[in-house]
């Protein structure tokens, strides 16, 4: 039963980051009705530039800063150059467009930055910690990944209950025409939420890098791990994305901790097939997810 | 109606929609042979039915009975195999289909040919694309655009895609056609057209229709419901319906759209 | 002509006459080049047949799938375990040969398509491209799981069933082998196809051995060393330390091992096909393979046509333009669907059968997600629903990468560089092409073609 706990206790950490990456999947879906499945090809991208300043300059904050500017900026300009022209087209032409964007990030930076995979720097201890008698599951920095992520999550439910801001994103989201009518100035406020994908994003990437190195596709299973939170989180649903990122970190954990890390993927492929077969539209949601 | 057999009859159907009671008990028959029309005022519920009698969706309770039988699960693909036909609001053209195409997709009860006989070209494959374009064929004919077989629906005006959308419904020999607004963007001599086009189809099929014009309805029905606000407010023929007092409340600041 | 195209079977004939003429110059370009452009033309062939699949389940049907690549797996992995393990089919006494290994890939293909296909078939866009995202990359990682059965992260190497006549083994050896050019996930195509066959590896498989007796104290697959290998001499291994991998060059001559000698092999030289006595063997590796791709394509591409240019495609299309009027029409949309997965997966079971032939392996990393991610750049480069544009993209996939390697060789790029240009180069144009021309390459053109026809009968 300790196992168990401990088990549970250290998914956390990884529950967190994957809660993230959901977060930034829901975000651009809530904005524009598209899955950005780039999302993890931006953050492995903004992730190697936050290594290349932290080489530069020895900081882990301000590659962190570097980071979160280039994922607003790399944001920006995917929903500008890309979907939005693409936007009038049909689904699968957008699908395939992100698709298109991933393939290309991840060759631009194996161009840079090689295609080998890079340690990158462990800002905090990561060893577990002692307390009580006995070593818990959870070191620092699993506590700095978490701290990261509730003040992104509290942050951004701010940003939408408070701020005239989320206002406009929440209203756009639900009709964006009401939204145009009602003054919104709907294209900005699709761009500000791709920006805050970025940024949610590029933080997850720099959080996940020290614990499993950085190459340009070793995000990709992080994809459908975050896809699947978001997926049964329900697609639109920012809580939703969050409680599943975290479950799917602490199952994931549990499996990995009985049996074998590599079962992870499989896990979590069986967990989305499932939801899809059963309550497609996931549990916090009220999307579609079948046609006729 | 005295003198002619119910083909379809609907018995209180309820069906709820997030949290708004659509249909509150509406019990609707349609006579063998006839026109009937169902109209009400906007968010009556008229395509609701037709979407419960499509088996789009599943009404809470109450049954629909096609030719005296229940119908337990209606699925929206079989209903042609049973002779039940529906256009649907607008056009529903099939975008890369030319008219002659789309025409022919209507046929689909008609085909027996599987996958593999299809994978391999069977001779008897073609067989059954020929007769099925004969028939396509026909039908365009009998609403006069034959000459537009090879268009892509872009390519034609809105009436005609119109009559091709008609076209595809009647390919399948309904027994009973569904024509959700099929007067719906279009100029008056075309209404004619399908006037005399509604007329021709009896007493061979009966013909359900939802419309909002109501010149077409009361020339060209012989039965007609009205509904408002999910419930079945009057029926019978077009001069008993026009003077209806319920009818003329429901119908109050509505007069304008029709 | 249009009513002769009418009668009842004209479309079969002129679909066969189609593929089989497709079929014949192919083999004469398959005769008459060398095995490098074999090789190449092997992965074409290779690539097509799955994007037929694509065609018709993407551009057709309209369900974006990254699923091909781990059905290419299922395919590729059946053809290899089902070869590997059985002698003869099971309870009965028919003896396995390659051409019922591939029938076994593409049942496994009808299989897996219809449970992906059932669970797919009722999504909307995203949330099919993320599930079949998840399938390709957590069907490969199955295989890490099993590594007793499915030889884990290093996979199985494979001897390539030759037809009867018996082609000698050892050409595996002597030939190419490209074992140690796997692809990654990054970049599925296998680079260096030029690698020459001295120094490749020996394995108890690709031993020049007919009888497996011959080597007692190996499992089928393992690498030989100079300690398992079954030599009474151990003086012919004078230039090998124990444990030391045995290779093409450092495997004891033939005169001066019995076992060898008696084996009668013939060393094949792979520029000339003929064997180093002088003896034309009239075989060349690259040459059967590209003619076994060139055959599965054609044979494939037939079914393709017959479903693309009849009543299926007609019927994809239409549940794809508008479900809704697909399903008052008669037709059940998540049913043609369904049928749209089976279809594209036993296409791409089949093109992985012929993937673990030309590769001589099977193992996870050749599956991964890039391969798929490959397919659909090259479906949408050349035309989501065109055949001749899957052709093109198949094309495309393996003429880009050299294309670069070549410019890279003039300009003297880093090689950091030239390997990532043609991924950099896909992406960009696939998101070019869904920007500013939806149809591909082929959808282009026709418009084009098209445009000029109208004013040419304007003017005229």
């Amino acid at each position: 039963m300790t196992q168990f706990l401990d088990y549970v206790l250290g998914g956390i950490g990884s529950g967190a980051i994957i809660a993230l990456m959901a977060l930034a999947l829901v975000l651009t879906w809530r904005a524009t009705r598209v899955v950005n499945f780039a999302q993890v090809g931006q953050a492995m991208f903004t992730t190697f530039i936050a290594l290349s300043i932290q080489t530069l300059t020895g900081s882990w904050f301000i590659a962190l800063i570097g980071a979160i500017v280039a994922g607003a900026i790399l944001g920006v300009i995917v929903q500008y150059l890309v979907l939005r022209p693409v936007k009038r087209m049909d689904t699968s032409g957008a699908i395939i467009a992100t698709f298109g964007v991933l393939i290309a990030l991840q060759a631009a930076a194996g161009m840079i930055w090689g295609g080998d995979s890079q340690a990158y720097p462990q800002p905090f201890s990561n060893t577990a910690i002692s307390l009580f008698g006995r070593e818990w599951p959870l070191s620092v920095y699993d506590l700095v990944v978490i701290g990261f992520a509730g003040v992104l999550v509290v942050g951004l439910t701010l940003l939408f209950t408070r701020t005239s801001l989320g206002l406009s994103m929440r209203a756009t989201a639900f009709n964006p025409e009401v939204a145009r009518l009602s003054g919104v100035r709907v294209g900005r406020t699709l761009t500000i939420g791709w920006a805050l994908a970025g940024v949610v994003g590029a933080v997850a990437g720099v959080l996940v890098a020290p614990t499993s190195a950085i190459s340009p596709n070793s995000f990709d299973i992080l994809l459908v791990f975050a896809f699947t939170a978001a997926v049964i989180g329900g697609l639109d649903s920012l809580i939703g994305a969050v409680a599943l990122g975290i479950g799917t970190g602490l199952i994931l954990s549990v499996v990995s901790g009985y049996s074998d890390s590599s079962n992870a993927p499989v896990v979590a492929l069986v967990l989305l097939a499932l939801n899809l077969a059963i309550k497609p539209e996931g549990i916090f949601g009220h999307n579609s997810a079948r046609s006729v | 109606m005295p003198g002619s057999e119910t083909l379809v009859e609907l018995t209180d159907i309820r069906i709820k929609l997030s949290g708004l009671q659509i249909l509150d008990g509406v019990s609707i028959t349609v006579p063998q042979g006839k026109v009937t029309g169902l109209i009400g005022p906007n968010g009556a519920g008229k395509t609701t039915v037709f979407n419960v009698m499509s088996g789009f969706l599943k009404p809470d309770s109450g049954t629909v009975a096609f030719e005296g039988r229940a119908l337990k699960r209606i699925r929206a693909h079989r209903l042609t195999k049973m002779g039940i036909s529906r256009t649907l609001q607008g056009v529903g053209l099939f975008a890369t289909l030319s008219a002659l195409e789309n025409v022919m997709i209507g046929g689909s009860s008609h085909v027996r040919s599987g996958l593999l006989s299809q994978s391999l070209a069977m001779p008897w494959t073609d067989i059954e694309t020929e007769r099925l374009r004969v028939k396509a064929l026909a039908a365009l004919a009998e609403l006069g655009i034959e000459d537009q077989a090879g268009r892509l629906p872009s390519e034609l005006p809105y009436p005609i895609q119109k009559k091709v959308a008609l076209a595809r419904a009647l390919v399948s020999d309904p027994k009973v056609l569904l024509l959700d607004e099929p007067a719906g963007g279009i100029g008056a001599p075309d209404m004619a057209e399908l006037e005399r086009l509604i007329r021709s189809w009896v007493p061979e099929r009966t013909i359900l229709l939802v419309e909002h014009h109501m010149e077409l309805v009361m020339s060209v029905c012989d039965l007609i419901w009205v509904l408002d606000a999910g419930k079945v407010i009057a029926s019978g023929t077009p001069d008993e319906v026009r003077n209806n007092p319920a009818v003329l409340a429901a119908y109050l600041g509505e007069e304008g759209a029709a | 002509m249009r009513d002769l195209m009418r009668l009842p079977g004209a479309r079969l004939i002129q679909h066969a006459l189609l593929a089989f003429a497709a079929w014949a110059v192919l083999m004469w370009v398959n005769g008459s080049v060398d095995e490098l452009t074999n090789y190449y033309l092997a992965l074409i062939a290779m690539y097509a047949t799955a994007m037929f699949g694509m065609v018709i389940l993407v551009g057709l049907s309209g369900q974006v799938s990254l699923g091909s690549g781990a059905l290419m797996a299922i395919g590729g992995y059946i053809f290899a375990l089902t070869t590997l393990n059985w002698q003869y089919i099971p309870l009965t006494s028919i003896p396995m040969n390659g051409v019922w290994a591939m029938l076994f890939a593409a049942i496994g293909g009808v299989v897996f398509g219809l449970v992906i296909g059932l669970l797919g078939a009722r999504l909307t866009g995203p949330y099919l491209a993320g599930l079949t995202l998840g399938i390709a990359v957590g069907i490969p990682a199955i295989a890490n799981r099993f590594p007793g059965l499915f030889g884990g992260e290093t996979g199985l190497q494979l001897t390539v069933p030759y037809p009867d006549g018996g082609y000698p083994a050892v050409a595996e050896a002597s030939g190419e082998q490209f074992v140690t050019e796997l692809p990654t996930s990054q970049d599925a195509l296998p680079s260096a196809g030029a690698s020459a066959g001295a120094g490749d590896l020996l394995t108890s498989d690709n031993f020049p051995s007919g009888d497996a007796s011959a080597l007692p104290s190996v499992a089928p697959g393992d690498l030989l060393t100079a300690d398992n290998f079954p030599s009474a001499d151990p003086s012919a291994m004078a230039s090998v330390a124990p444990g030391d991998l045995l290779t093409v060059d450092s495997f004891p001559s033939a005169g001066a091992t019995p076992e060898a000698s008696s084996l009668d092999v013939s060393v094949l030289d792979p520029s000339t096909g003929t064997g180093t006595d002088g003896v034309d063997l009239g075989f060349v590796l690259e040459r059967w393979e590209a003619s076994l791709a060139i055959a599965v394509a054609c044979i494939v591409g037939f079914i393709a046509l017959n479903l693309v240019r009849g009543r299926q495609g007609r019927v994809w299309r239409a549940v794809r333009d508008d479900p809704v009027a697909a399903a008052v029409s008669g037709i059940s949309p998540a049913g043609s669907k369904v049928t749209a997965f089976m279809v594209s997966s036993v296409f791409a079971s089949l093109a992985g059968a012929v993937f673990v032939q030309i590769l001589a392996y099977v193992g996870p990393g050749a599956f991964g997600l890039g391969l798929s991610l490959s397919l659909l750049v090259g479906i949408v480069l050349g035309g989501r629903s065109s055949l001749v544009g899957a052709v093109i993209g198949a094309v495309l996939l393996v003429w880009l990468p050299e294309f670069v390697l070549g410019l890279a060789g003039d300009r003297g790029w880093d090689e950091q560089v030239t390997n990532n240009a043609p991924n950099l180069i896909y992406g960009l144009l696939v998101v070019l092409v869904v920007l500013v021309a939806p149809g591909g390459i082929v959808g282009t053109l026709q418009a084009l073609v098209g445009r000029i026809f109208k004013r040419t009968a304007r003017s005229g």
